[in-house]
Order: C-alpha cells, then sequence, then structure tokens
C-alpha cells in the first residue's frame, strides 16, 4: 500500500488541529483540517478519507448529528471521537452510535497516534474478512479457541466459567475496540437477561486474575473508565 | 374596653415590680380597704345621715380584685369590706348589730355583688394577660422572621459570590485546557521531528515545555474538579464501580507520566463494588501517588493497597519517604485547605492536590486521613461508604 491513508480532522480549535496534522503528516498520512461540521461534511464527501477524526464540541454542528450522518453511510468509515474529559455519558452514547475509538482532551499526540493506528487496522480487517469471524484469537501469549472453547495462557490452559468466556470471546472478536458495558451484557446475558453491571464487573475481575493481569500494566483488558473495556491488540 | 384595664394592671405591676407575690397582694388589699375606709369616714361626716360607704368599698374591692392574682384576695376584702362597713358606718356605729331588720340583706348582697365583680375581673386580666402574651409573641415572630430574611439575604449573597467565583474559575480553566493542550502536542510533534531532535540542547528545552504544560494541564484537571464539587452546582454524577479497575487506571496514568517510577499494587479479595464518581476518585488516587513521587523524596517503595474496613473501601498510599510535617497533618485531619507557605515552592501543587482530594471525598461521604509511619514514610488513606448514604 503506497498510498498514504487520509485522514478527516474536524476540529474548531485552530491550534489543536493544527498540531494533530502535522503529528499526523509526520507519520505518514495524509490529513485533511475542516474547522466546522459544515466543512467537515463536505470535505467529507469530496475527498472519502480513511478515518475521521471527529470533535464533539463544534460551533455550528452538533458532533452527533455529524456523528450520526457518517455512520449510516455504505463506506463505514471509522470515527474516532475527540471529546472533553467531563462528559462521560458523551462518550457512551457517541460509541453506542457507532463511533470506533475515543480521545479525551487534553490527549498527548503518542496516544492518539496509537489511536488512529489500531483503528485502521481493525477498519481494514473487517473489510478484509467481510464479517467472517475467526475460530482462534492469538493476543500476545493467549490464544482462545472459539470452536473448541478453549483458552491457552502460555501454553497452559485457563478455566473460564461459561459467561466469563463469552466476554473474553466478545472482547477478542473486536479486539481493538471499547465496548461498553451496556453492549457486553446485551451480547452475553441477551437484551433480556440480567440488566446489573456488578455481575459483569465481577466476571471481568476473575478473567483479569486468570489471566495473571498487572493493573499497572494490563496485558490484555483495558479498562475505560466508566465507559467499558477494551481488549489491546498484539 | 380592656385597653384601660390593662395599663392600669401592668402600670400597677411596674410600681411593685420589686415585692414578692403574696406580700404585694396583701398591702393591696390592705391599702384599698383602709383607702375605702378614710373616704367613707369622710364622706360620713359631710353627708350626715346618707350612707355611700358600701358603693366606696365596692369600687375599692374591684380595684383590689382586679389588681391581685386570683380570687381569694378579692372575696376576703368583700368579707372584710362589709364586716367594716357594718362595724364602723351604720349605725348603732362602732358596733356589729345583725338584728337590725335589712341589715343581714344588705351584708350579704354587698358580698355576692363583690364577689360577681370578682369573677368578672378576674375573667377581664385573664384576657388582658392573654392579649399581651400574643402581642408579644407576634413582635417575637417579627424579629425572628426580620432576623432569618436578614441572615438568609446574607447567605444568598456569599452564595452569589461563590457561584461567580466558582464561574469564573471554571470558565479559565476550561479556556486554558485547550491551549495547553495545543501546546503540549506541538511539543510533542517538535519532539518528534529531526531537526529538534538531533540538536540535544533544543530537545530537552522542549521536553521542558511539553512536561510543564502537561504538569499545568493537570493542575487545571483539578481546579475543574473543585469548582465542580464546591459549587454543588453539577450533583456528584455516580455510578457503581470496581474500586480495583479505578485504581488500575491510575496506576496506568502514573505509569504514563512517570515511567521510572515502580508502584506496588496491593488488591483486596473482598469486591470492592460501590457507587463513586469514577474518574473524581481515580483523580484522588493519582494525587496522593504523584504527592508521594514528588513531595516524599522516595520512589522506590510506593505502594497502593485497596482493602475493605467494616462498611469502608479503603485505599491507602505509603511511601517510605521523609514523612509530612505536623502541619500537613493536622490541616489534613481539620479538613482545612493548606496554608500556600505549607506548600511552598519546594512542593509546587501540593496544596491544591490535597485539597482537591479533600473536597473530593467530602462530596463521597468518605473519610482523609494522612500520617506517618512509625517505621518511617507517609501515610494517605482514604474511605468510601460501600453503600451509599440516604439523605435523611
Amino acid at each position: 500500500m503506497n498510498e498514504k491513508r487520509v485522514i478527516l480532522v474536524i476540529e474548531d480549535e485552530r491550534t489543536i488541529s493544527n498540531f494533530i496534522c502535522r503529528a499526523l503528516n509526520a507519520n505518514d498520512y495524509k490529513s485533511i483540517p475542516a474547522f466546522s461540521g459544515k466543512e467537515g461534511l463536505s470535505l467529507f464527501f469530496s475527498h472519502s478519507p480513511d478515518l475521521v477524526l471527529l470533535d464533539l464540541g463544534l460551533p455550528d454542528m452538533d458532533g452527533m448529528e455529524i456523528l450520526q450522518e457518517l455512520s449510516g453511510l455504505p463506506q463505514e468509515t471509522p470515527v474516532i471521537i475527540i471529546s472533553a474529559r467531563d462528559r462521560e455519558s458523551e462518550k457512551v452514547k457517541a460509541l453506542d452510535m457507532g463511533a470506533d475509538d475515543y480521545i479525551v482532551k487534553p490527549f498527548g499526540v503518542s496516544e492518539m497516534l496509537a489511536r488512529v493506528r489500531t483503528t485502521l487496522r481493525r477498519s481494514d480487517r473487517l473489510r478484509l474478512s467481510q464479517g467472517s469471524q475467526k475460530d482462534v484469537y492469538h493476543i500476545k501469549d493467549l490464544t482462545v479457541d472459539i470452536a473448541k472453547h478453549q483458552v491457552l495462557l502460555d501454553g497452559e490452559e485457563v478455566h473460564f466459567t461459561q459467561n466469563e468466556f463469552k466476554i473474553l470471546e466478545l472482547l477478542c472478536i473486536h479486539a481493538g475496540k471499547v465496548l461498553t458495558y451496556d453492549f457486553i451484557l446485551e451480547h452475553v446475558w441477551g437484551p433480556y437477561g440480567s440488566s446489573s453491571n456488578q455481575i459483569l464487573r465481577v466476571n471481568m475481575a476473575n478473567i483479569r486474575r486468570k489471566l495473571k493481569e498487572n493493573p499497572s500494566e494490563p496485558k490484555y483488558v483495558l479498562t475505560e473508565l466508566g465507559i467499558g473495556y477494551r481488549m489491546l491488540e498484539d | 374596653m380592656t385597653g384601660p384595664f390593662i395599663k392600669l394592671y401592668h402600670g400597677y405591676l411596674y410600681i411593685t415590680r420589686g415585692l414578692p407575690r403574696t406580700p404585694r397582694n396583701l398591702l393591696t388589699t390592705v391599702l384599698f380597704l383602709c383607702a375605702a375606709c378614710v373616704i367613707s369616714g369622710e364622706l360620713l361626716r359631710h353627708t350626715g345621715g346618707e350612707n355611700n360607704s358600701d358603693l366606696v368599698f365596692i369600687l375599692a374591692i374591684m380595684c383590689i380584685s382586679l389588681l391581685t392574682d386570683g380570687y381569694v384576695y378579692g372575696i376576703a376584702a368583700s368579707v372584710v369590706g362589709a364586716l367594716c362597713i357594718n362595724y364602723f358606718f351604720m349605725f348603732p356605729f362602732r358596733a356589729f348589730s345583725l338584728s337590725i331588720s335589712g341589715y343581714p340583706v344588705t351584708m350579704l348582697s354587698m358580698v355576692a355583688i363583690s364577689a360577681v365583680i370578682c369573677a368578672l375581673t378576674g375573667r377581664i386580666k385573664a384576657q388582658a394577660i392573654e392579649a399581651t402574651r400574643r402581642e408579644q409573641d407576634t413582635k417575637a415572630l417579627y424579629e425572628l422572621n426580620a432576623k432569618l430574611n436578614a441572615e438568609k439575604a446574607a447567605i444568598q449573597l456569599q452564595a452569589d459570590r461563590e457561584t461567580i467565583r466558582g464561574n469564573i474559575l471554571r470558565a479559565v480553566s476550561h479556556d486554558l485546557r485547550t491551549p495547553l493542550t495545543a501546546i503540549s502536542g506541538a511539543a510533542s510533534v517538535l519532539l518528534s521531528s529531526e531537526e529538534i531532535a538531533s540538536s540535544e540542547r533544543s530537545a530537552s528545552l522542549v521536553r521542558d515545555i511539553k512536561s510543564d504544560a502537561d504538569a499545568l494541564s493537570a493542575m487545571v484537571e483539578n481546579l475543574l474538579s473543585i469548582t465542580k464539587i464546591r459549587d454543588g452546582v453539577m450533583p456528584l454524577n455516580k455510578q457503581e464501580e470496581m474500586l480495583e479497575e479505578v485504581a488500575g487506571d491510575a496506576l496506568l496514568t502514573m505509569r504514563r507520566r512517570f515511567p521510572d517510577c515502580p508502584i506496588a499494587l496491593e488488591l483486596s479479595d473482598d469486591i470492592l463494588y460501590l457507587p463513586m464518581e469514577p474518574m473524581l476518585i481515580k483523580q484522588v488516587i493519582v494525587n496522593l501517588l504523584e504527592n508521594a513521587i514528588r513531595h516524599s523524596g522516595d520512589r522506590e517503595h510506593i505502594r497502593l493497597r485497596l482493602f475493605r474496613q467494616e462498611d469502608w473501601a479503603v485505599v491507602e498510599v505509603r511511601d517510605r519517604g521523609r514523612g509530612i510535617s505536623p502541619e500537613v497533618s493536622q490541616a489534613v485531619q481539620l479538613g482545612r485547605p493548606l496554608e500556600d507557605n505549607l506548600s511552598g515552592d519546594s512542593s509546587r501543587g501540593m496544596g491544591i492536590g490535597l485539597s482537591v482530594c479533600q473536597s473530593i471525598i467530602k462530596a463521597h461521604d468518605g473519610f482523609f486521613a494522612a500520617g506517618n509511619d512509625p517505621e518511617g514514610g507517609a501515610v494517605f488513606r482514604f474511605g468510601l461508604p460501600m453503600e451509599e448514604i440516604k439523605d435523611e
């Protein structure tokens, strides 16, 4: 792939937009800045970018509206939300509406670049596999075999309960993406199942202990505080 | 109708205020009876046979029953009065006589009239006292009301002032956040560019810009949290969280900011799942860890421990450093913000950081404590209630 990936940056603060674009350009992406919602949408249709970085606090339009418009399109362009720290519910809503990831202001360049890389890789993978699911997932020293219902850590089998396995499976399928609590609850316990968050949290605590996770340096499952979980990729 | 009586009564009470109750009543009775005797005697001397003494006595008895407490003195006075009239002012003078026709009737009717007057004045007096009491109550209520209104106005003014201050602080913090993010971001871009990276001097300057911009960002986040809580404008947005996840996230943040600083984590076997605003609690843990890293002088043995103690989920940050001064632990104990001179330049930001911790924990109905380990090092500890404390 010789062509540079195109990233549309919809952000009204010029200084922020400026350093985001510089950082992206320095890392072999082609960035297109848009300073308002309307400009962003028109640039989106004229350039068809590979990824959109979208600030939710725009002067002319609600970021959610743009997100809604983009997520309904057949291109399925991934969107990373840029949001202010103190707006938890907004992030959850955006993720549930189809955003792929989010970055919180204030954020660092390396963090942003990591998110961009992950999201692009994920969307490429989805495009290539066209929805067909893998049977075995390898993440670092972890092997999750969906068909055999088996988990190997460093080659040794680790036993999980039914629900723990389902959670792990869901995280593997969507590796790299933030899954909200509601999303996981619905997919593991069903839409009419337990609506209690506690049972999910306790299951997750057990999964972490079984995977021998070090909380200050998680290898597999990352907590997105107040939002959900994310499986790290290799 | 009762107006003059009340005034008379209160005037009399005022004049005789020095005397106890019983002597006062006795004195009143004796005085008025004597006065009646004297006046009747004078009348008798001037008018001769025409006897008006009973009317004079009735007037005196009316005054007595009005000015004494209860019925007893009035009735006693009417009996004594009747006897006086009989003895002094009726034929045969200076002798008792009940044998002359009409005399017993006069005496009895005199006593009866006096008794009725006593009863009537008693009622008037009760009404008068009641009226006075009501008037006093009304006055007291009015005064209380006025006082409360004044206090309310003062509190409102204070609250308005606080709100304005909070709003300004919040607005300023918000406005600082964007340029700080941009500065830090631009510095990162510069650092990764070749021309800067190749010159060690420029690179170290840009690194300083970045690290200071990041430190300022952290401080702005602290300020935002504090305005959020102190105004009470926004109620805490509590949700149930696993404490270990919050602590883990805090550790991750610390690891990113201080990569060369190992922090040991000790988890509890209990499930610490409790209501909190996760971002704020994370900030408390980050502040405490940063405090330990920056001010303890020990970067090797910082420990974060989570445990359950009765109905509290407790988070403890320990180091093996120089410990905290008595002023700091006292300020923490009293929940007072740290004085500027305590935080000084050597411990920049310690005041704000701990102050933020205190406010956040207080808003969560938790406890916050600081002290020194006898074996060396400082211990900061906070606890959150496992169950939501209901108001009322």
